[in-house]
């Protein structure tokens, strides 16, 4: 099959314009929190190696990871983790072990479990941290103290 | 009905994206907990990156997860860009300029994470 002319545009409106539904989103949700964790992977290994090339400005790098946008970031970032972990092992399960259950009903279900469990484990997540960011950036103590 | 797939470069790299990902869920997993949730970011300095690389196992740790998150993560850039670039030429140089970039930064990560923090400077 020969390429078509301008495979950016025609991939980006099969990304938009596809009506896939359930599989459709969690594709598009897998890849963007996938590569939203990587983009955040990467400035943090670099981050994280100033400790030993240039000490004194780790506590900069930090600094900046403590400012308000950057924790609701992180918030998103743990959603992301979860989710692309949750949805990834329902992918590998179903790929490696369950090859019948690829089935667009099952999978509709499947998907909807996902985003479900993902969901749970992240409340609990997210409040411990928006907790901390509010206590720290802005001295509003909620709960325990 | 199952089919025997042609052992590929591309298999075997489809593959290892399903087993490294089970891997990650408590590796990653278990590293964003105790970081973002229960540490938080105030509580994270370099005495503390010093303090946890002292320990051999949380180095062994790390180093794991340096190793499997990130090229677990540039291979799946990889398989992102070529839904965009087909031609095989270009999609063999994405693979090469994304390999080198990624040993690049595991390089620069694994030195820091070897030689360990150096407070002192600070």
């Amino acid at each position: 099959m020969a390429a078509p002319s301008n495979p950016i545009r025609t991939t980006a409106e099969g990304y938009i314009g596809y009506r896939g539904r359930e599989g459709h989103y969690a594709f598009l949700l897998h890849r963007l929190t996938g590569l939203g964790t990587l983009l955040f992977l990467i400035i943090h290994i670099l981050d994280t190696s100033t400790v030993y090339f240039f000490p004194s400005l780790y506590e900069h790098a930090i600094d900046i990871y403590r400012s308000t946008p950057f924790m609701l970031g992180e918030i998103a970032l743990v959603f992301s983790v979860i989710y692309h972990g949750v949805n990834g092992l329902r992918i590998a399960a179903v790929d490696l072990w369950m090859e019948k259950r690829w089935t667009i009903k099952a999978q509709q279900m499947g998907v909807r479990g996902t985003l479900a469990i993902s969901i749970l484990l992240w409340l609990p997540a997210a409040a411990l941290m928006l907790k901390s960011m509010l206590e720290h950036n802005f001295g509003i103590v909620l709960f325990g103290g | 009905m199952t089919q025997k797939v042609q052992k590929t470069y591309e298999s075997v790299a489809w593959k290892w994206m399903r087993y490294s990902g089970i891997l990650l869920i408590p590796l990653a997993w278990i590293h964003v907990l105790i970081q973002d949730v229960i540490v938080g970011v105030h509580a994270i300095d370099i005495d503390y990156v010093a303090l946890r690389w002292a320990n051999i196992g949380w180095q062994a740790y790390d180093f794991f997860l340096l190793a499997f998150t990130f090229a677990h993560g540039m291979n799946g850039l990889r398989q992102v860009l070529f839904d965009f670039v087909h031609g095989e030429r270009a999609r063999k140089a994405w693979s090469v300029a994304l390999f080198i970039f990624w040993l690049l930064v595991s390089i620069i990560g694994t030195i820091a994470l070897v030689k360990g923090a150096r407070p002192e400077l600070a």
